[in-house]
């Protein structure tokens, strides 16, 4: 185990004395922060989305803060606004909460589209213009945006379009019965340890670039274009019991996405290269809000995760 | 004269019944009407003030009157001070006792109390974050007030001051063609709705609208104008018989006659066979059995609505059996380590990582596990 690696251990710990459980999440964040990507994260309220995305902050002393989105906000309440100073009649700029590094858009999907789309820019961009000036979003900058999925009234669903621009998608599930055990036991006795700055921005940015030489042969980057390529056509692979259910296969956003996501899960494992679980153990996050499903799935609950099951079931491993 | 005398007398005499109590030393109230004994649908005239006396704490006041059956009432004017400590309340209301003999008038009162605090609290609020006036709410019990109420001749229609105008178009017109009628009681008084104003026996077609009322009361009275719009119709010359309405006006204590005279029509004959309707009222041709084939098409919405319904819940039910092929056997069919790598991933369960590796081990490092072992190990971990 190199040094690197030995740093990802020290911030999964340190991650740990706040969050108990929810492994699948803190590595999809560490995915998202270590390829420079935006994560979304769907799951039910009180499952340790913003205490994650603290804790994070508070271990890598990043810069956090916390959008609610209401129906009723607008983009200047994101990016900012030019704010008139009656004293020497002029325009200041106001800065919004968007000039942060980690930055939690909690239930995103109730803002409206021009709100969402306000947001999603930045993210895309990285650049943010009010009045004549534009500023640069200083990196890293990670946007993890959280969905509620079981409330369905007064939302504005994400366009396919938008949701492209998400590196991955996690769907946060409950904690086993023994972690809630100690979950319950730790609020209790308020006795969640304090979580330490363990890395630096620079470490972090070592991190990155430690994850460009993962090695990945070229049979298995032929074998992620063909995973993409059967949700766009599944017939052309011989999966004729999915072509009904795939309306709209994955963009080559999902390719880039899905190269840059496994190389980091083989980082995230102590491993120099990149092996065909790496790409099973991510390709899910990567596409799961990519597959646009057709009627006939949806009537039938065929989800996007049924479907990558499939295709990685039925193509074959380099 | 004498008549002007005793209406002088009458309005000077009106009894003004006053009562005032003191209400746990909070406030007083005091009940007045301009007459005690009216005639039958005679407007009375009830005021009632309420006086905050206790000036420490902030008073709120609903009033209103009971709704009985034998008279009848409107509000027509509420006056009350802006000094939430000094409140001065005046209501003002119509009344129309409605039969003779002893009529008790009901009341409702509520006191509520309440502290500048709240009523501060409670404007805060806005249409997105109403926030409620809390008060203290206590019910005073008002004595009812008896009105004695004389009653009127038996075949008076109206009472108020009244006038009835007429139009009448034609007197002349061909068989079946229509004869509008029309005429409008206009006056002060009580509103005038008259059902039947025309004799039950006419021997002609009569085609009538419900009468169009227009009722504005106020500290006057109530001003009325009611216009009723009906047509006549008829195949030979006929009379429309002369209509009286007794009216009565309580004021002068005089009884008086709306008149209109009757009215001669006179007919002209039309040749029957160019008419497009020949007979009145004709036997319907066949059976209307449209409403069941509305029926028949809400039954069939309905079915096909359910069996969609059913249809994709027997779908997943048989899709589910076919699609979900036990993992077990899958492990036990697979052919060779690429084909169970190809399940393991599939499965996407943290379960089997370290089969995974094993299996990768074996196939792309130095791993010596045949496929046997690695299934073996596979299925130990289900």
């Amino acid at each position: 185990m190199n040094i690197m690696n030995e740093k990802i251990v020290l911030l999964k710990k340190e991650l740990s004395k706040a969050v108990i459980g929810q492994e699948n999440m803190i590595n999809g964040l560490l995915i998202g922060l270590l390829c420079d990507g935006h994560v979304l994260v769907e799951g039910v309220p009180g499952l340790a989305k913003t205490t994650t995305i603290n804790a994070l902050s508070r271990a890598i002393k990043l810069d956090t803060k916390r959008i609610q989105f209401t129906p009723d906000l607008l983009p200047s309440d994101i990016i900012g606004a030019q704010v008139y100073n009656p004293k020497d009649h002029s325009f200041s700029i106001k800065r919004g909460p968007i000039f942060t590094n980690l930055l939690l858009a909690d239930e995103i999907n109730r803002a409206p589209a021009k709100v969402q789309s306000a947001l999603l820019e930045v993210m895309q961009e990285r650049q943010v213009t009010i009045g004549d000036e534009s500023f640069k979003i200083a990196a890293p900058f990670l946007v993890m945006a959280t969905q509620n999925p079981i409330e369905q009234e007064g939302v504005y669903r994400l366009p396919e379009a938008q949701l492209d621009r998400f590196m991955i998608k996690i769907v946060v599930k409950h904690n086993s019965e023994e972690e809630e055990i100690d979950i319950m036991r730790k609020a209790a006795k308020k006795s969640f340890d304090p979580v330490q700055a363990v890395l630096t921005i620079d470490d972090l940015q070592m991190l990155q670039k430690e994850i460009e030489t993962i090695h990945t042969d070229p049979e298995l980057e032929h074998y992620m274009v063909q995973l993409i390529a059967a949700t766009r056509e599944p017939e052309r692979f011989g999966l004729e019991s999915i072509v009904d259910s795939i309306m709209f296969g994955a963009s080559p956003r999902a390719s880039i996405d899905l190269y840059k996501a496994s190389r980091a899960q083989a980082f995230l494992k102590g491993k120099s290269f990149v092996s065909p679980s790496d790409i099973a153990e991510v390709i899910h996050k990567v596409l799961r809000h990519r597959i646009v499903l057709s009627y006939e799935a949806r009537a039938q609950a065929i989800t996007s995760d049924d479907l990558i099951s499939t295709i990685i079931e039925t193509l074959p491993v380099p | 004269m004498k008549h002007n005398l005793g209406r002088l007398v009458g309005i000077l005499c009106l009894v003004y019944f006053s009562v005032t109590l003191l209400q746990a030393e909070d406030f007083t109230y005091d009940l007045r009407v301009t007459k005690t004994n009216p005639y039958v649908k005679e407007a009375v005239f009830l005021t009632f003030d309420v006086n905050q006396t206790n000036h420490d704490i902030v008073l709120l006041f609903d009033f209103d009157l009971v709704k009985k059956e034998n008279y009848s009432y409107q509000r027509v004017d509420i006056k009350e001070t802006n000094d939430a400590h000094d409140l001065h309340i005046r209501y003002t209301y119509l009344i129309y006792p409605l039969q003779d003999g002893e009529v008790d008038i009901h009341f409702k009162l509520r006191k509520r109390v309440t502290t500048e605090d709240s009523v501060a609290y409670s404007f805060s609020g806005d249409r997105d974050n109403v926030k409620g006036l809390v008060t203290k709410d206590y019910s005073i019990n008002l004595p009812p007030f008896m009105l004695h109420v004389k009653p009127l001749q038996k075949d008076i229609l109206l009472v108020g001051d009244f006038t009835l105008e007429y139009s009448l178009k034609n007197h002349q017109a061909k068989a079946y063609e229509s004869l509008p009628f029309n005429f409008t009681l206009k006056g002060k008084g009580y509103p005038p709705r008259l059902n039947n104003i025309l004799p039950k026996d006419i021997k002609f077609t009569l085609f009538s609208e419900k009468p169009n009322v227009h009722a504005l009361s106020s500290k006057e009275g109530t001003h009325s104008t009611v216009n009723y719009t009906m047509a006549l119709s008829h195949d030979k010359d006929f009379t429309l018989p002369a209509i009286s309405l007794k009216a009565f006006n309580p004021l002068s204590e005089k009884t008086y006659t709306l008149h209109i005279p009757s009215q001669n029509f006179k007919i002209t004959e039309v040749n029957k066979t160019t008419l497009v309707d020949k007979v009145n009222i004709p036997p319907l041709l066949k059976e209307n059995w449209s409403w069941s084939k509305t029926l028949f098409s809400y039954f069939i919405v309905f079915i096909s609505g359910y069996l969609t319904a059913r249809a994709i819940h027997w779908q997943k039910k048989s899709s589910k059996t076919e699609t979900i092929h036990p993992l077990r056997e899958k492990i036990k069919l697979s052919k060779n380590k690429k084909e169970l790598l190809q399940i393991l991933m599939a499965h996407n369960n943290q379960h089997f990582s370290s089969c995974i590796n094993m299996l990768e081990d074996s196939l792309y490092a130095n791993g010596k596990m045949s496929l046997k072992e690695l299934k073996e190990e596979a299925l130990n971990l289900l």
